[in-house]
């Protein structure tokens, strides 16, 4: 088989070597309890909280407001029900972005059998949310409000910063959390600068391990936990901390912070050739949004379903994605594609390609030969069906 | 007056009952051994196992973990029923107080509100016991239930079956019988290759194959890459699955991506569903040609679908060099899902996986197949040379059994 190129960045990313390296002694010889009081332990303790400030450094945040997680996933749950949860007393309306993730858009839904009212965001026709729509949902009695900062799919990056501004001025009472997990190593994160009240990230989107995940907190809002234990991670998420994935997580973000810069420019450049590329192609459309990051690109491609075409570039080495990869299990189709504007037909032909600092470096033309040679491939069974 | 109270233990070995092999004349001595056999390979990964042969019965004897032994036994293709049980020296007096044993143990068990019946059912092998099997167990029952409140003996369906069973080797006794699936010892009938796709019928078709004696080995097709790598994953979960009934299992995946194609380019869009059969029968034929499989298998069930229509199963089956058995011929889709849900595989089928992709299937397959038409569809294509391609290139998995 052909060398594997990797564009499906926005699923997972290649663990660092650097990051692995890292990582092994605490599954092996420093392994230890950090709630131990032994020399052990305590080392294990010191190495978590190295990493806990790693982590929050590369999003502007301090290290005693962060919250390991088993991912990003288990940090939007917390900050949604716990938020809710803890401010009931003070309303029960909550907005969503109508286009996130399952991991916003199901706890939401949670909240709803709970009694909470749900209110979706809906996005511009420029892919980005639609802020004077924002404006007209959010109440008084709103305590918590929920957006992706850069959308998985179409790589558009939302006005987070406006919405804060919005939800401070409107209601004062709403806890706000973003998803930035597909911001992190693309876009400058300061959590002060955003205005929101909790922010969530994952490590193996950013070439950390699988299974670690952070809920980056600013000071100290009030949060009801999900689980009950032993009182670690502020008593927000107890249980026996992740050693070796948190101190990968730690050097991964590190890693993501300080090449971010390079990444972004070699995937700006890798973006624009593979654009002129793929205008040559026929019956390809490529999703545009007002601001994005350079290393997300969503794409409409020709007949037939992209399964097909996707499985057909794996045969020849490169690995795609059908929008967000916990959703491409599912034969329903994706909310947040439809909340983009595409029609139904155009999810079923929808594809993305996403990039890591791996795969940026790969030649976009042998990315577009492969596509020309599935289209043409392709091309033969459509002319001939009957 | 009560027996002897005693402290009952955890069993010590596990009585194995067999069904219709006891009725099989000629045969009888190799299913026995087969069954052995069957059983040891399945226990081996619990604990060492002797497997002692008894009069229309057998013994396992453990060392240690006897409830998991008994659970995996009653697994065992075969087996009609299992019970945990504890020995007793042959004399009356021991044997009623380790009886009392059991029995007050299993008492305890019952469900709350469960009826509290009994009855003691022995059986003598041994000719010198001082007493008849009635006569025993009215004493066993008045010893048993000596002091005992509120315990009815009741002949007929009772809650609490007490077994005694008094033998030259030793002496048995037990409460409880886990129920096996019976049938004939997997391997004692013959190897069977069946065509496995990833839907509820196949696996349930494999499993019936193998509770009548087959030994089964598996052939699946995949079309990469117009289907992807999960269907094939699914294919080797319920082949996995599938693999815990018998001792060793392999999966063959076809790569059919090229007959599909060349069909499709080739032959009238109404009979190429047919036509995709025809060439799975020729390149499984093969196979079983190749690798001495007596038998091919498929979950085919008349009318269920479209190509399954008498005469297109007439069209589909004429394309094979070995008999074809189609164990659900006769069953409606209810029954297949009942045993799918009771051997574990219809939580795997039921996950959604194409095993035809979109661009493959004809609008308007035909219904009622003419096996001349096939032939002359064919003459498009070559036959010869898809089969051999496909079997050479096909890939060969070795299904570890899981306990």
């Amino acid at each position: 088989m052909a060398p594997r190129i990797e564009l499906d960045a926005a699923a997972t990313t290649p663990l660092d070597p650097r990051v692995r390296e890292v990582m092994l002694p605490w599954f092996d010889e420093r392994a230890a309890n950090p709630s131990s009081r032994s020399g052990p332990g305590a080392r294990a303790r010191s190495a978590l909280d190295e990493a806990r400030a790693r982590v929050a450094r590369a999003c502007g945040a301090r290290a005693g407001e962060l919250v390991f997680t088993s991912g990003a996933t288990e940090a939007n749950n917390l900050a949604l029900l716990g938020a809710a949860r803890a401010r009931a007393k003070h309303g029960r309306q909550i907005l969503v972005g109508a286009s996130e993730h399952a991991s916003l858009r199901e706890p939401a839904l949670a909240l709803a059998r709970e009694g909470f009212e749900i209110a979706w965001l809906p996005l511009a026709a420029d892919g980005s949310c639609d802020l004077e729509r924002a404006s007209a949902l959010l109440r008084e009695d709103t305590v918590v409000v929920a957006q992706v900062l850069v959308h998985n799919e179409s790589g558009a990056i939302h006005p987070a910063r406006e919405l804060a501004k919005l939800v401070r001025s409107r209601s004062p009472r709403a806890h706000l959390h973003l998803d930035a997990v597909q911001a992190l190593g693309k876009l400058e994160i300061s959590l002060p600068a955003l205005g929101a009240d909790s922010l969530s990230l994952s490590a193996h989107k950013a070439h950390g391990p699988q299974g670690v995940g952070a809920l980056v907190l600013a000071g100290n809002p009030p949060l009801a936990p999900l689980v009950f234990g032993g009182g670690q991670e502020r008593g927000l998420r107890p249980g026996t901390e992740n050693v070796a994935g948190s101190v990968g997580f730690g050097l991964a973000a590190e890693l993501a912070e300080s090449e971010r810069a390079r990444f972004c420019a070699a995937a700006e450049r890798w973006r624009a050739e593979f654009l002129t590329g793929i205008a040559g192609l026929e019956g390809w459309r490529v999703l545009e949004t007002a601001a994005r990051v350079p290393s997300i690109l969503g794409l409409v491609a020709p007949e037939p379903a992209s399964e097909i075409r996707r499985n057909h570039l794996e045969a020849r080495g490169i690995l795609t994605g059908a929008g967000s990869a916990c959703q491409a299990q599912k034969s329903a189709l994706s909310p947040s594609l439809a909340a983009l504007g595409l029609s139904a037909d155009e999810i079923r032909r929808f594809l993305r390609l996403s990039l890591s600092r791996t795969s940026v470096e790969c030649d976009p033309a042998l990315v577009l030969e492969s596509l020309r040679a599935v289209d043409e491939e392709l091309s033969k069974l459509a002319r001939s069906a009957r | 007056m009560s027996a002897h109270e005693i402290t009952l233990g955890a069993p010590e070995r596990v009585v194995v009952r067999y069904g219709e092999l006891a009725l099989k004349g000629g045969n009888r001595a190799d299913f026995e051994r087969a069954l052995v056999r069957n059983l040891k390979d399945a226990l081996k990964s619990i604990a060492p196992v002797v497997v002692e042969r008894q009069r229309g019965r057998m013994l396992v004897v453990p060392q240690g973990r006897v409830e998991e032994i008994a659970a995996r036994a009653a697994r065992v293709i075969g087996v009609k029923s299992v019970s945990p049980a504890w020995s007793s020296p042959p004399e009356p007096e021991a044997i009623a107080a380790i009886a009392r044993a059991v029995f007050l143990d299993a008492l305890a068990q019952l469900p709350p509100g469960a009826p509290r019946t009994m009855r003691v059912r022995s059986k003598r092998a041994e000719k010198n016991f001082p007493m008849t099997s009635v006569a025993f167990d009215r004493w066993l029952g008045d010893r048993v239930l000596a002091g005992v409140e509120g315990v009815r003996v009741q002949l007929d369906d009772p809650e609490i079956e007490l077994g005694v069973e008094v033998r030259p080797e030793g002496v048995h006794v037990f409460a409880h019988r886990i129920p096996g699936p019976g049938g004939l010892p997997v391997g004692t009938q013959g190897r069977g290759l069946c065509l496995l796709s990833g839907g509820i019928d196949s696996p349930v078709a494999a499993w019936m194959s193998m509770k009548r004696g087959l030994a089964v080995n598996f052939v699946g097709f995949h079309s990469f890459p117009f289907i992807g790598e999960a269907s094939k994953q699914k294919v080797i979960a319920l082949a996995r699955s599938l693999a815990q009934w018998q001792s060793r299992t392999r999966l063959y995946v076809v790569p059919f991506a090229p007959v599909q194609l060349a069909i499709r380019e080739n032959t009238p869009e109404g009979y190429r569903t047919i036509l995709y059969r025809r060439m799975m029968q020729r390149i499984a034929s093969r196979l079983a040609e190749r690798d001495h499989y007596d038998v091919l298998i498929t979950g085919e069930s008349l009318g269920q679908v479209a190509s399954q229509t008498l005469d297109n199963l007439r069209c589909i089956e004429l394309a094979a060099t070995r008999a074809v058995l189609r164990p659900l011929i006769a069953l409606d889709k209810d029954e297949i899902i009942a045993i799918a849900r009771r051997i574990g595989t219809f939580e795997i089928s039921n996950v959604q996986e194409p095993d035809c992709c979109t661009v493959f299937m004809p609008a308007k397959p035909v219904i009622r197949g003419e096996v001349g038409l096939c032939e002359r569809a064919e003459a498009g294509i070559d036959v010869e040379g898809l089969v051999s391609a496909a079997v050479a290139e096909v890939e060969i998995l070795r299904i570890e059994r899981s306990a």
